[in-house]
């Protein structure tokens, strides 16, 4: 028996990361442990006021602070049944948009970029092609700065409140945005053409199921139904029966609970998104997927990779279409609109940039939280990242350590997983 | 633009991990802070804040430590920051260090980092015992870094 293990996924001590048992040229047990955040500051808000929750809970994660900020309001609206301006839509989904912006950056230039080069992280990546690090650096700069106008400070917005938003942007603070998302229109070209000029990465082909919000408009914030694709078949989850979709079972080596749907595994994020959406490839985003060489369905979770270089570059014009639209529209302060507490339960869903985020809350008659349920799309990849571990080193010929962990790796980054990012700490070695 | 910047990561749900936080928010308000600092908190993600470490002389980072030493200990470490774990992280993170390395190479900004042992890492909000007790002498220690550095003479740069 051979044990194939790469560790230090995690943040927090005990939460080991992959380990893959070989037999021979048979494959044991695949076991990826993720330590979650979620789980252990779902109890720190019950009991809470409905307008403390979404501040408390968008700490589950740095990266994703907007979009556990946005999904618990959307959540609370759900429960009071408050419905929030057009102005206030624009505002979140522009919030949202600057998220992923950002986040696809840094995962794709910071983090696989490396992979793709074989550096072995992205100081070392920098030293020789600082190019590419400072484009990765300016996208990601872009995004930050749309949170920061638009949210009310660089991490864990504070503008976003119940019923709509504390203050608008200003005029001037949109212009700002518009320019620098003008140039990021060119960054975002550059980041597709680096992307279409790197090696395949083509050694895991599996027959995937997809699972994203189905939205008639290019919306990461608004829809209430997830469709859920496999094999040209297509199933709708309302958002009210996200139990239906995630059936989360523990298991016993990981932190996260797993999720499958009618027995099988399921992917979230952005291959997903296009998967469910294939329209948003037309239009804009055609030449550029063709420059990839990207097609669905798509049968290799590397291409995860290329799905959130297609985002990145939609994600800056869409962003530039709402401020337009801000603009026309001549953007003002507006109040939020009523919220009246009661005893209810609400549940939004939307798409944080790695995929599927639901939360879920139970709200007692003054409008303090009895219960929260809140699942992340990394919990609700745990199995399919899995799945795909496993068919990594079933489909891998050579059974070197090395070339299997280094794929192992790459099938693991890919799926971008938010791996105990709510804590935060410097280890000694 | 004040010439020294002092950034405390952490998350203040997560107990002792947010101290760096706790520590910035302490310092804000002590009035032994040298005119040349600004002190801020920075969640878990450094990068946010790029842009306001650029242009400064010196950047001192107070982050949680994950050691055996005595909690509430401080310890300085210096680039390339020898003796701590700097692999590259497969989560949507860089590593502290790896952070460190790549913004000083792209911000020509020098850092330090202000590392504080912990006993623990686990959510509620509030540090533990041990970390409280201990406060007074973190911040003592963490403002003679700061208040000894050379660049605290400096006034606006």
């Amino acid at each position: 028996m051979k044990t194939v293990v790469i560790e230090h996924l995690a943040r927090v001590e005990g939460h080991g990361g992959i380990t893959v048992e070989l037999e021979g040229d048979t494959v044991g047990s695949v076991r990826f442990d993720v330590f979650e955040g979620a789980r252990l500051l779902e109890p720190l808000v019950r009991g809470k006021r409905y307008d403390e929750v979404a501040a408390i809970l968008s700490r589950i994660c740095s990266i994703c602070s907007v979009a556990h900020s946005l999904t618990s309001l959307k959540a609370t609206e759900n429960a009071f049944e408050v419905r929030v301006s057009p102005q206030t839509e624009l505002l979140r989904e522009l919030l949202y948009r600057g998220e992923s912006i950002e986040s696809h950056a840094l995962h794709l230039f910071l983090l696989a970029l490396p992979d793709y080069l074989d550096y072995p992280s992205a100081t070392a990546l920098a030293a020789d092609r600082p190019a590419a690090v400072l484009l990765g650096l300016r996208l990601k700069k872009l995004g930050n700065s749309i949170q920061e106008a638009i949210g009310g400070r660089a991490i864990h917005p504070v503008n976003a409140v119940p019923g709509g938003f504390g203050r608008a942007p200003a005029v001037e603070q949109l212009i700002e945005l518009r320019n620098g998302l003008i140039e990021g229109v060119a960054d975002a070209k550059a980041a597709i053409d680096l992307m279409a000029s790197l090696p395949a990465a083509d050694f895991c082909h599996s027959d995937t199921i997809y699972a994203a919000l189905r939205a008639n408009v290019d919306s990461y914030y608004a829809g209430d139904e997830v469709a859920v694709v496999s094999d040209g078949g297509q199933t709708i989850v309302p958002a009210a029966d996200y139990r239906t979709l995630t059936n989360e079972r523990s298991v016993p080596h990981s932190h996260a609970r797993h999720s499958r749907f009618q027995g099988k595994p399921f992917m979230v994020g952005s291959l997903a998104r296009l998967s469910v959406n294939p329209g948003r490839l037309s239009g804009s985003l055609a030449a550029p997927a063709a420059r990839l060489d990207f097609r669905l369905p798509a049968g290799n979770p590397m291409d995860n990779n290329k799905a959130q270089a297609l985002e990145l570059a939609g994600d800056v014009e869409r962003a530039l279409e709402i401020i337009e639209q801000l603009l026309r529209a001549r953007i003002r302060d507006e109040p939020p609109a009523p919220v009246h507490p009661r005893a209810a339960t609400g549940t939004a869903i939307t798409e944080a940039p790695r995929g599927l985020l639901i939360h879920s809350y139970t709200y007692d008659g003054e409008g303090r939280i009895l219960s929260a349920d809140v699942i992340t799309p990394t919990a609700l990849n745990a199995a399919s990242l899995e799945a795909h571990l496993r068919q990594t080193v079933e489909q891998c010929a050579e059974r070197d350590d090395a070339v299997i962990a280094k794929r192992l790796q790459m099938i693991a980054r890919a799926y971008d997983p938010c791996i105990s990012c709510s804590a935060h700490l410097v280890r000694r070695r | 633009m004040k010439p020294l910047l002092l950034i405390g990561l952490g998350n203040l749900l997560m107990g002792d991990e947010g101290v760096g936080c706790f520590v910035a928010e302490r310092l804000a308000e002590d009035p032994r802070l040298p005119e040349s600092a600004e002190v801020m908190c920075g969640g878990t993600d450094m990068f946010r804040y790029a842009d306001r470490m650029e242009g400064r002389s010196r950047v001192f980072v107070v982050d949680a430590l994950q050691d055996k030493g005595e909690p509430g200990s401080v310890w300085v470490f210096e680039e390339p920051f020898p003796g701590l774990d700097d692999r590259q992280e497969h989560a949507h993170h860089l590593s502290v260090c790896q952070a460190m390395a790549l913004l000083g190479m792209t911000l020509a900004v020098r850092f330090t980092l202000l590392g504080i042992s912990i006993p623990s890492a686990a959510a509620g909000s509030g540090l533990s015992p041990a970390l409280t007790s201990r406060m007074p002498a973190i911040l003592d220690r963490v403002l003679q870094e700061i208040i000894g550095a050379p660049e605290a003479l400096l006034f606006e740069i």
